[in-house]
């Protein structure tokens, strides 16, 4: 290996290497907590001082899904033996499971309302930042810039006409209402950033495909989109990450039928004060999924983050 | 410069092949393609900020559908300008947006540029410390409560801990001194990540032979920070902090659910008090005319942040 | 200095935008500082000439 006099010392290194060493390890502290703190006991989560040696317990995820009442010494001798592991932790407690929650339900409308907008920003994003990309667009810059400018509008100044537009057309409280409002949201992150993937594609490339026969469309279809394929599946992710983490809309637009995760996880109490290892539950499988997805596509994430201008 | 070898093609192929290549032409294609975007973002962005603009004019309640509306000029935007409580959550605003800024811009700064130091392993730590601004504010905010509980909380056992205080005698989100404090850490520890990636890509970006010359002319280690990475990381440095401002010129989310703009409304931040005249008070006509307010400021900064974005990438 | 005032006198695009930019920015200020409520209450007239002026001067000649 060949000295530079630019290269850092290995002190330098170490020195380095320990300082954001120790940012991190404070950073991921709050969200090991969490993770740690639905694994507790109610009594364990509260206790003083902090526990980090708890027996582990699913409790915390049980009282998620559940609902449940109060049963007396009586009416739990004449239930006979709990049939089922669950049973036989709420039972602990002293409590009958009454019936499901709603967090599944909740859960599932992210998961709907998340996949629902991303599709559609995908398909029309990618086709508007192409023609961006290829062809003279009268205004490009000022729609461009419009485009950019809608997303930074605060949501909740946003949300004053949305929700009578919705009203007029019936559309609060429904699924397509916000796989709507988040795809004209997300649209135009994901045209920005495409159009970027796209610029780099070279133009060659149609040109041959057009030569052999290809219709403009053709080419689109079966010569961009493969080659843009990385820069749509980063895309991708971006606008699903937005979708379900979004709030203050799903707060301001939503109460029942549509409502997502991030509005109704703050909501769950429990009986007789909060309940934070179920909060902490919820939380951690609302929470974990991003994590991961985070770790494993680091590379194609921390690319388009700044709405591609870091791009290199 | 496509347009041109386009027709050289289509001149160099038989009629029959180029009116098959032509199909439907560029600009159709081109209109094609925009439209469904266009028209989704007029129908969900453009209307509504017109109706908005209409009804800031206006007196009009939601509540009330059935009184009357009237027109009642600038009205609205007089009562807003002058109302001394919303100069007040402007300043909240500010006091926030001055210590996240500051706090995010040292600190990112700082992790990036030990972060380019190069170290092994410097990759996964990168990845540990952005994981904070991919999840969702409004759950964060919600279980940063739990860790500012004054007697149970880790963030208050750690204080207490290090410093010896007692946990339990203050509360990060009940004392109106620290409340905003309180909101100020919790958006750095999410955002910091932003800042510090920013700031990585502008320090990657300054070719090695600047520094090898520098080294040359015997410059100090010192004098090439000031007069090499500072100025070269400058441009991006700033896209981050404009970027950062807008967002927390309109933070809502996370702070809502930390302390939802209390105690008393030491916390509430523009957002939130936006939220309060137009969803709870129901005040739309009013409300409307100091979104509009909002919405020019971020019209406006967001301009500058797209002049700022160009010169960055002319690089 | 002279460059600048050359480049407002012929309408090119960077002085202008420069004009725009520190509108908008001195509005955004008086937007939120803890001074005078006069200030905030003109705050945002001088935004929007600023956000307006910045909207038509981006398209004059570099």
């Amino acid at each position: 290996m060949s000295y530079s006099v630019t290269d850092p010392s290995g002190r330098q290194k170490w020195i380095a290497a320990t300082l954001v060493t120790l940012y991190a390890v404070i950073t991921i502290l709050p969200l090991l907590w969490i993770i740690g703190t639905s694994f507790k006991s109610p009594s364990d989560a509260i206790a003083y001082p902090p526990k980090t040696l708890f027996t582990p317990t699913l409790e915390g995820y049980v009282n998620l899904f559940t609902t449940r009442t109060r049963a007396s010494e009586e009416e739990l001798k004449t239930l006979g033996e709990p049939t089922t592991w669950y049973d036989r932790i709420v039972r602990r407690d002293g409590f009958i499971i009454a019936g499901p929650s709603r967090f599944p339900e909740r859960f599932t409308n992210s998961i709907i309302i998340g996949f629902g907008s991303t599709v559609l920003c995908i398909v029309l994003g990618t086709a508007a930042a192409y023609a961006f990309s290829r062809f003279k667009v009268p205004l490009k810059d000022d729609l461009l810039f419009f485009i950019l400018s809608t997303r930074m509008m605060p949501p909740v100044a946003v949300a004053i006409p949305i929700f009578l537009m919705f009203r007029q057309l019936g559309l609060n409280d429904t699924h397509a209402g916000m796989i709507l409002l988040y795809t004209a949201v997300n649209l135009s992150l994901a045209v920005w950033l495409l159009k970027g993937f796209i610029d780099e594609i070279p133009i060659e490339y149609e040109e041959a495909a057009l030569i052999d026969g290809y219709t403009r469309f053709q080419a689109f279809y079966k010569v961009v989109i493969p080659q843009a394929m990385t820069g749509i599946a980063s895309t991708a992710i971006f606008c699903l990450i937005f979708a379900w983490n979004e709030y203050a809309f799903a707060v301001l637009l939503t109460s029942g039928t549509a409502q997502t995760a991030p509005p109704f996880i703050p909501t769950i109490i429990g009986v007789g004060g909060q309940d934070w290892p179920a909060v902490a539950a919820g939380a951690t499988l609302f929470l974990v999924p991003v994590m991961i997805f985070t770790i494993v596509l680091r590379k194609h994430l921390l690319r388009g983050i700044t709405f591609g201008a870091v791009r290199k | 410069m496509l347009d041109t070898s386009i027709d050289r093609a289509a001149r160099a192929t038989p009629p029959a092949v180029a009116r098959r290549i032509r199909g439907l032409s560029d600009r159709a294609i081109a209109w094609i393609f925009v439209a469904p975007s266009i028209f989704l973002l007029l129908a969900v962005n453009i209307f509504p900020l017109i109706w908005t603009i209409r009804l800031s004019f206006t007196n009009f309640r939601v509540n009330r559908p059935n009184a009357e509306v009237e027109f009642v000029g600038l009205k609205n935007y007089i009562s807003v300008l002058t109302n001394g409580d919303i100069w007040l959550t402007m300043q909240a605003t500010a006091h926030f947006l001055i210590a996240t800024l500051v706090l995010q811009v040292l600190i990112g700064f700082s992790l990036a540029y030990l972060i380019n130091k190069k170290f092994r392993g410097n990759d996964l730590w990168t990845t540990i410390i952005v994981l904070p601004m991919m999840l969702s504010p409004a759950v964060v905010g919600n279980f940063w409560t739990f860790l500012y509980q004054p007697q149970i909380g880790l963030f208050n056992y750690a204080v207490g801990f290090l410093t010896g205080t007692d946990p339990s005698s203050f509360s990060m989100i009940g004392d109106a001194s620290l409340a905003p404090w309180a909101i100020v850490i919790v958006d750095t520890w999410m955002w910091t990540p932003f800042v510090m990636l920013i700031c990585l890509a502008g320090l990657r970006s300054i070719p090695n032979s600047i520094y090898e010359a520098a080294e040359c002319d015997r410059a100090s280690k010192w004098r090439q920070f000031w007069t090499i990475t500072i100025p070269m990381v400058l441009p991006f440095l700033m896209l981050a902090i404009l970027f950062r401002g807008i967002e927390n010129f309109k933070m809502f989310d996370l702070v809502v659910q930390l302390t939802g703009g209390g105690p008393g409304s030491i916390t509430e931040l523009t957002s939130i008090n936006l939220k309060r005249e137009a969803f709870e008070k129901w005040r739309t006509g009013y409300a409307s005319a100091y979104a509009v307010i909002l919405f020019v400021t971020v019209f406006g900064l967001a301009s500058i942040y797209v002049k700022a974005l160009n010169k960055v990438k002319q690089r | 200095m002279t460059d600048f005032i050359k480049g407002l006198r012929n309408f090119r695009r960077g002085a202008w935008e420069m004009v725009a930019s520190a509108l908008i920015a001195a509005g955004v200020v008086m937007l939120m500082q803890p001074f005078a409520l006069a200030l905030f209450s003109w705050s945002f007239v001088v935004t929007l000439t600023g956000t307006v002026m910045f909207i038509i001067v981006s398209h004059f000649p570099e």
